[in-house]
């Protein structure tokens, strides 16, 4: 144990020149602030993925008698419970995020530059558009609504720019190079922007965010599939973020559905596509065997694409009102929701693992530095 | 010998001919092919044989297929009985068709039944005796088609009303084909007709030299090519056939032979397990499985109107499930799968996975189904765009097609053509998107076929059967195209690539029959690579250091990258040096 901490302090002294003579004390403070990183927000997207989920369902549970039976088992106040929770979480998440950038903002700068971790810094602002969807006392034709659009969507256009712009311009940084599962979470990231702007009216907006989003969508899912990288793209640990496979496009599918009011066509091909890709995945446990052994963070990243394909299920199920589309819906939302509240459950016991020292993320771009 | 031999021609020619699409362009006009069973049936015997497996097994299996295939024996007068016996069956239903040659596109169709039944007609004096309604038929030649084609086609409300006329026909034609649909129940009916050849085969070779799965994959490997590419021979050639008793009789000699197959494949799966389960891990021919699953569906979706009727949504879903099934492990393998990265092991023999997509989109629109085809549309679409790019970006980590299976690039031009009709199906008009893949499709055809060069200095073999189904695909979208932009182009442009198709199929015919019996250099090497193929086959599992004649069986049980080394072809057929 003696030998472990003391391993780890000769790690941090190698690798973070800043906390050269530390005390233990200190040193398990900067660590922590060091150890932490952006792809905690995983907590916070699946916590707001989930609200608006359940928001969804509650708003349209007039129209379906199959939803009436499931919400009618929620009780109303747990969905502010549950809103709140989320808000809480964001809050506690970005006020530590800022902390790191503030503090360790070497530890920021190589986050950025490592091509997993560039990705997650999408995920605050993604979670905030999703809360301010889900808002319960928020609607999207007041101002407010339209000045936290701006605040929230303005970043991503920024991160948009700049990574999506390395993409095709730096030596480094090419597409080929860089691109693994989650590099999806840029896209989602348009495409949550352009599903509130369109429920907000603003059309083109949504249109041009949607197009920035499917547009690179297309780039990504070619080059994903051709595995160019594949080994170096991703550790095993975080092999739970093939999920964002089908994130994307039923994202894009709910995306569309905002900007032409009516679950058309292409639509309904997004989320088949979805669906087949949820169903290719849950087919290859064996995928995922590795990164189940222990918990991590990343095994968040299993419940944040889980809702939005519920969310897509519902959106469907309320345009071909029929009973397999129906039964859709229902096993998608409820596997969502126990997929959620099992994260939550594990992360009360193991909320240890949770800060874990030998993150192997960290470590891969705490090399990096 | 010969009889087995014998018996192997004749199950290879067993492959589902009939193909029909019933499209309807405004006013539910029904385009419906059919094939013809026996032509289908050899060129999906020479398909099988030419299987296009691995870029690097490729060569190989071209040529061990032929091995394994035929017995060192020529063809016997049995054997020659035997095929004329197919040939006279099916030119008796294709004289009757070629009587009417009135519109472009019944010429069109008549045209490739004349062509083929004209085939079956010179080899074959006996075949004269069948014709019946016109004593014309057997004279067509192409240019007297092609000139009464085009003095057709100057008639231009007459071909749409014989469209209208002739719909009922073809459609009761049509419907002998859907009777098959409940006979292919196993994952390859290519493979089922091996099975029946096989056990002999086996047999045979294990007189010689001793048991060789490996041989039987080949074998089943090659009628399973051969099946998909009788897939691929559906001109629209219905409006020709002015007897409804053509396509009833074409479509029930499919839907036999389909189950002759099936059944055959049954016995290969009992008997000789290990190959199949072989086949299937390897990762170019486990896209050969979707073909049986594909002839199904065209025969569904060929059959006459009076059986059309009778066919319910259930059988698209008992259809379509194993295709389902295949895509989860494939495109998934393309997504997460260890070493069959889309990188290393794309080919062109990976856009059968996405024709059937397609094809299943068409039948279920065509059945009525709306949310079904829309979802194996998306899916079909989706991983389209993905291969469709990898192809074109020929990355370097891409191993390089022999120039030998270079036909099989005409591929690329089936899947947007299957695509188009799919989606102008279940919008039920011929709208921009159908257009855009139209467009694809017929460039991707131009600028295929201009590379003179790219297909030239090969000789002949069985790969060249992978003409004839982008081919003919490409006729029947161009012809739906037409009905729905009428002019004197796109009228001249269908009967144009009609008649290229038709005539395609004809002389991969002729050439397929010269060089099977006449010259018997199809089948080069049957004796030394069957030796050879036996000393390298015990290792049965995978990660072999490929010795000179262990390529095709280890080929078939490891995954292509794994392959190195030499592979040496009996000197027969000029032995081709494929390095791994």
């Amino acid at each position: 144990m003696e030998a472990a901490v003391e391993l780890r302090q000769i790690q941090l002294q190698v690798l973070e020149p800043v906390a050269a003579a530390a005390t233990g004390k200190a040193l398990s403070k900067f660590s922590m602030l060091t150890r932490f990183h952006a792809g905690y927000f995983r907590i916070s997207l699946s916590l707001c993925g989930q609200a608006l989920l359940w928001k969804t369902l509650i708003e349209s549970s007039t129209e379906t008698r199959a939803l009436r039976a499931v919400v009618s088992r929620l009780p109303s106040f747990a969905f502010v419970l549950l809103w709140s929770l989320a808000f809480l979480t964001l809050l506690a998440l970005c006020f530590l995020y800022v902390a790191r950038c503030v503090l360790r903002f070497r530890s920021v700068r190589a986050e950025f530059a490592h091509h997993v971790g560039m990705n997650y810094l999408f995920a605050p602002w993604i979670s905030w558009l999703l809360l301010l969807q889900s808002a319960p006392f928020l609607r999207p034709d007041t101002n407010g609504y339209l000045l936290l659009w701006c605040l929230f969507s303005l970043p991503i256009l920024a991160l948009d720019v700049k990574i999506y712009g390395q993409w095709f311009t730096q030596g480094k940084k090419f597409l080929s190079m860089v691109a693994n599962p989650s590099s999806q979470i840029s896209v989602i990231g348009n495409l949550v922007g352009a599903r509130a702007a369109a429920q907000m009216g603003w059309r083109e907006s949504a249109l041009c965010m949607f197009s920035l989003g499917i547009a690179h969508y297309l780039v990504l899912f070619v080059t994903l599939y051709q595995r160019l990288l594949d080994s170096n793209s991703l550790p095993a640990m975080l092999r739970p973020v093939f999920f964002l496979f089908f994130a994307a496009p039923s994202m894009a599918s709910l995306a569309w559905d905002s900007i032409s009011s009516t679950f058309d066509a292409p639509c309904k091909m997004l989320f088949f596509l979805s669906l087949f890709l949820f169903a290719s995945l849950v087919c290859r446990p064996a995928l995922f065997r590795r990164s189940m052994r222990r918990f991590s963070v990343a095994w968040w990243a299993y419940s944040f694409p889980l809702s939005v394909l519920a969310l897509a299920a519902t959106e469907y199920a309320q345009e071909v009102k029929g009973a397999v589309a129906n039964m859709l819906m229902l096993i998608l939302s409820v596997l969502s929701m126990v997929v959620t509240l099992v994260l939550l459950v594990f992360t009360a016991i193991k909320a240890n693992d949770l800060l874990p020292h030998d993150d192997p993320f960290m470590c891969s771009f705490n090399n990096m530095q | 010998p010969h009889v087995l031999r014998a018996f192997h021609l004749f199950l290879g020619t067993l492959q589902p001919a009939d193909f029909d699409i019933i499209h309807s362009p405004g006013e539910d006009l029904a385009f419906t092919k059919v094939r013809e069973a026996i032509s289908d049936n050899i060129q999906a015997k020479k398909l099988s044989i030419s299987s296009p497996t691995s870029p690097i097994q490729m060569i190989e299996h071209y040529h061990v297929h032929s091995i394994s295939i035929s017995m060192p024996a020529s063809p016997s007068a049995f054997d020659r009985e035997r095929s004329k016996g197919i040939f006279e069956s099916e030119k008796g239903g294709s004289d009757i068709t070629n009587g009417k040659i009135n519109h472009p596109i019944s010429a069109t169709g008549g045209l490739q039944q004349q062509n083929q039944s004209k085939f079956h007609s010179q080899p074959m004096p006996i075949g004269n005796s069948h014709s019946n309604t016109s004593p014309d038929i057997k004279i067509l030649d192409s240019p007297e088609c092609q000139q009464q084609i085009s003095w057709n086609s100057r008639i231009k409300d007459e071909r749409y009303d014989s469209f209208k006329t002739w719909f009922g026909k073809l459609g009761r034609q049509m419907c002998n084909l859907r009777g098959k649909p409940q006979e292919p129940e196993e994952v390859t009916d290519a493979k089922n007709a091996k099975p029946e050849a096989v056990p002999a085969v086996g047999r045979y070779f294990d007189a010689l030299e001793g048991p060789e799965l490996d041989k039987l994959k080949v074998l089943i490997f090659c009628i399973q090519a051969i099946l998909w590419k009788t897939l691929a021979t559906s001109p629209s050639m219905t409006f020709l056939h002015v007897s409804p008793t053509i396509n009833p009789s074409l479509w029930c000699i499919s839907l036999a032979l389909m189950g002759l197959v099936s059944a055959i494949y049954m016995l290969k799966i009992i008997f000789y397990f290990e190959a199949v389960r072989r086949e299937y891990y390897h990762p170019v021919r486990v896209n050969f499985f979707f073909a049986p699953w594909i002839t199904c569906l065209f025969l569904a979706i060929g059959a006459p109107p009076s059986v059309a009727i009778k066919l319910h949504a259930e059988l698209w879903y008992v259809l379509m499930a194993p295709i389902f099934c295949l895509e989860l492990k494939i495109y998934g393998q393309w997504m997460s799968g260890g070493q069959r990265k889309l990188s290393r092991v794309a080919n062109p023999s990976n856009h059968l996975s996405i024709v059937g997509n397609f094809v299943g989109a068409l039948l279920g629109a065509s059945m009525g189904l709306k949310e079904g085809p829309i979802f194996f549309f998306a899916v079909g679409l989706a991983h389209y765009t993905v291969l469709f790019v990898t192809l074109y970006q020929r990355l370097p980590t891409n191993k390089t097609l022999p120039k030998e299976l270079h036909p099989v690039f005409f591929l690329f031009v089936a899947a947007p053509s299957v695509a188009c009709m799919a989606w102008a199906k279940i919008t039920g008009n011929f709208g921009y998107c159908s257009k855009i893949a139209y467009f694809t499709a017929l460039f991707l055809y131009a600028s295929l076929a201009v590379r003179i060069n790219f297909f030239r200095g090969f000789r002949f073999s069985l790969a060249w059967w992978a003409y004839t189904f982008p081919m003919t695909g490409a006729s029947i979208a161009t012809i739906r195209y037409s009905a729905e932009v009428e002019n004197t182009f796109t009228r001249t442009l269908s009967v144009a690539l009609s008649a290229i198709s038709t005539l395609t199929v004809a002389v991969m015919l002729v050439s397929t029959i010269i060089h099977a019996f006449v010259l018997h250099d199809l089948f080069p090497n049957d004796i030394s690579i069957a030796i050879t193929e036996r000393r390298a086959k015990a290792s049965k599992g995978c990660m072999h250091p490929v010795t000179s004649s262990s390529d095709t069986v280890d080929s078939e049980a490891c995954t292509s990258s794994k392959v190195e080394g030499h592979l040496h072809l009996p000197a027969l057929s000029g032995a081709t040096q494929v390095q791994l």
